[in-house]
């Protein structure tokens, strides 16, 4: 069966809709792919509807510098649990201001939330990305209470790239003795750099998230490392041998996604080392179609899982 | 993190709410767990809500004997989409009165369901469950317009066996050429004799369906070919090297249940082979949780997820 044939019939019209361009761009000039994003990004930004939170954008200090950061917050009593949010990109593009994410989860959950403006690659390897986001949770916790968030109800969560790193945070955090973890919430996490798997070999359809800018974007965020057997856990989860001791987890992917086995598999391995895991994966959805078809029933059923899964968590 | 340690608070009380006994005679005095499984059930059928939903016990000619079936209708006229349900019980105990599950489709789905009393192990293996569903689904379909069914619209599901069933008997089916289906329901499926992973060694409980009582259940099931290469995939659906052409799939389990990763496994197949396919995998549930403390949280989720995963099929 062919690849636009297993995808749900609401959103395989959009397939068509993305340029092919942007991809290319991810993997072959990240500037480009950055610029292109902008545009696009002010024409989102503009297009969001009325909110009542509260959006603020701040530097905290970093090993190497300022880390530029954004902060959420729900008009709602504290203290208020609260989201580390990583946002996605291929760990190549994308900025902190996610904001359909950042306002989603402060408006669903109540919770504060602060998304990381992390290093990206090729500039940087994952050892500057890992950097920041922990350096991004230990201030959060260091800082609870000006924030308002109880420091006990603290998760940390991302979509795609971001998912991938909420997944090594949580292993650099357990082997660095950093702040307890309530949760980690990994919605199309990308874990692994190989994508020897079925659905890592079927997903080539060159408008979205595919095998070939995939193995780009994780050469670029490995340097040297990519393909040995020397890759860090910090940059690929999946490269991990102990799984055990992490906060709960919740994993969510669709079947027509390129990181379907390596998201499953992970998620397998959590339950296999006593870490509790829900795993949820949706048909005919390929990766981020949430987000660009929101009205579909898979789609609103996908951020309906993600949303009320950290809710439970943390809310 | 020990197996106990690892279910959901809300549950964990009840492992233990049947004696040891009930699975040892499952095991060893097949009669006697029928006895005693009969004994329970007709507790659980005495407390049951009443309902508006009509039941009716009968029977239909069957390839080798006449098949009992229990019909439940909900009030009402209009045309509705079927389930043909296959109940659970390790295929060596359960009669087709499954009326606490049977009920909650036919009013939550609002689609007439149809119970299958096929005959079981050790008497009979596993071609003669298979030959009786396969049977009553024919029938079925032929009965459409005197049961006020849409042809289009009917499923096969079950629970733990019966899900095993269902597996096998959409296999079968489709090798057959029997009737289109909308949708295979499989609440953790029995569907792999080996139990070679992690959940099918770790889950070793007395008191619940454990690693032991499922090998000397499946022995029962295979009869000869237990323990052989050569184990019919419409006895274990595991064993099916090709899981094309299958209707849509619901996989449902627990990380507690001994059959989690014979389950994830299937279910990764099958989006593999392009079978549209939805997976949850809920926290801290073992077998057959769901239906013994329905007013968990997580009993709520699970359940809401099956029901609404059927009425998204044929509803």
């Amino acid at each position: 069966m062919a690849f636009v044939d297993r995808v749900d019939p609401e959103l395989a019209p959009v397939l068509e809709l993305f340029p092919a361009e942007l991809m290319t761009l991810i993997g072959d000039d990240p500037p480009a792919a950055r610029a292109l994003l902008a545009g696009l990004l002010e024409e989102m930004l503009k297009n969001m509807p009325p909110t009542d939170v509260t959006i603020e954008e701040r530097g905290i200090p970093g090993a190497d510098g300022e880390i530029p950061i954004v902060i959420y917050q729900p008009p709602t009593p504290v203290p208020r649990p609260g989201l580390l949010l990583m946002h996605g990109g291929g760990y190549i593009v994308g900025t902190a201001r996610e904001d359909i994410n950042g306002i989603g989860y402060a408006e669903h959950v109540g919770c504060t939330v602060v998304s990381v403006d992390y290093r990206l690659a090729p500039e940087h390897s994952y050892k500057e990305a890992i950097a920041d986001c922990f350096a991004g949770l230990n201030w959060m916790v260091d800082n609870a209470s000006e924030l308002g968030v109880d420091p006990k109800r603290i998760a940390i969560g991302g979509g795609s790239a971001g998912g991938g790193l909420t997944a090594a945070l949580a292993l650099y955090s357990r082997d660095h003795a950093g702040p307890e973890l309530a949760f980690q919430l990994l919605v199309y996490p990308m874990l692994d750099d190989r994508h020897e798997t079925p659905s890592g070999y079927e997903v080539t359809h060159p408008n979205m998230w595919h095998r070939d800018v995939s193995l780009k974007a994780w050469k670029m965020y490995l340097g040297d490392e990519r393909g040995s057997e020397s890759v860090s856990p910090y940059a690929a989860p999946a490269r991990a041998e102990d799984l055990s001791g992490l906060p709960p987890a919740y994993v969510i992917v669709g079947t027509e996604d390129l990181f379907r086995d390596e998201d499953i598999d992970y998620a397998q391995r959590l339950m296999a080392a006593g870490v509790p895991t829900e795993l949820q994966v949706i048909p005919g959805m390929f990766h981020g179609g949430e987000t660009f078809v929101p009205l579909a029933a898979v789609s609103q059923q996908m951020r309906q899982g993600y949303m009320d899964a950290l809710k439970r968590a943390i809310g | 993190m020990t197996f106990l340690e690892s279910l959901d608070p809300e549950v964990a009380h009840a492992i233990d709410a049947y004696p040891a006994e009930r699975y040892i005679a499952v095991g060893e005095d097949p009669p006697r767990a029928r006895a005693m499984t009969e004994a329970i059930n007709s507790v659980m059928r005495a407390n049951l809500p009443p309902t508006d939903v009509a039941i009716e016990e009968k029977t239909i000619p069957g390839p080798d004997c006449a098949i009992p079936l229990a019909i439940y209708r909900p009030p009402g006229s209009t045309t509705r989409g079927a389930l043909l349900w296959l109940h659970g019980g390790g295929y060596i105990v359960g009669v087709e009165r499954d009326d606490a599950r049977c009920i909650e489709f036919a009013e939550v789905v609002g689609c007439v369901v149809v119970s299958v009393g096929y005959r079981l192990a050790p008497e009979y293996t596993y071609m003669a469950a298979i030959s009786d569903s396969y049977a009553a689904l024919n029938w079925l379909t032929g009965q459409a317009d005197a049961l006020g069914i849409e042809p289009g619209r009917i499923a096969i599901g079950g629970g733990s066996a019966g899900g095993g069933l269902a597996a096998g008997l959409a296999l079968y089916n489709r090798d057959q050429g029997g009737p289109p289906l909308a949708l295979q329901l499989l609440i953790y499926p029995m569907l792999d004799d080996l139990h070679d992973n992690p959940a099918g060694h770790a889950v070793t409980h007395p008191t619940i369906w454990n690693r032991d009582v499922s090998f000397k259940a499946w022995r029962m099931y295979l009869g000869a070919e237990y323990g052989t290469e050569r184990v019919s995939p419409y006895a274990a659906a595991a064993r099916a090297t090709d899981l094309s052409g299958l209707p849509p799939a619901f996989v449902s389990v627990g990380t507690a249940d001994l059959f989690r990763d014979d389950n994830i496994d299937y279910a990764q197949r099958l989006m593999a082979a392009g079978t549209p396919t939805q997976l949850q995998v809920y926290p801290g549930m073992f077998h057959g949780a769901e239906m013994l403390v329905p007013e968990a949280a997580q009993s709520l989720r699970m359940r809401r997820g099956y029901l609404d995963a059927v009425k998204r099929a044929i509803g």
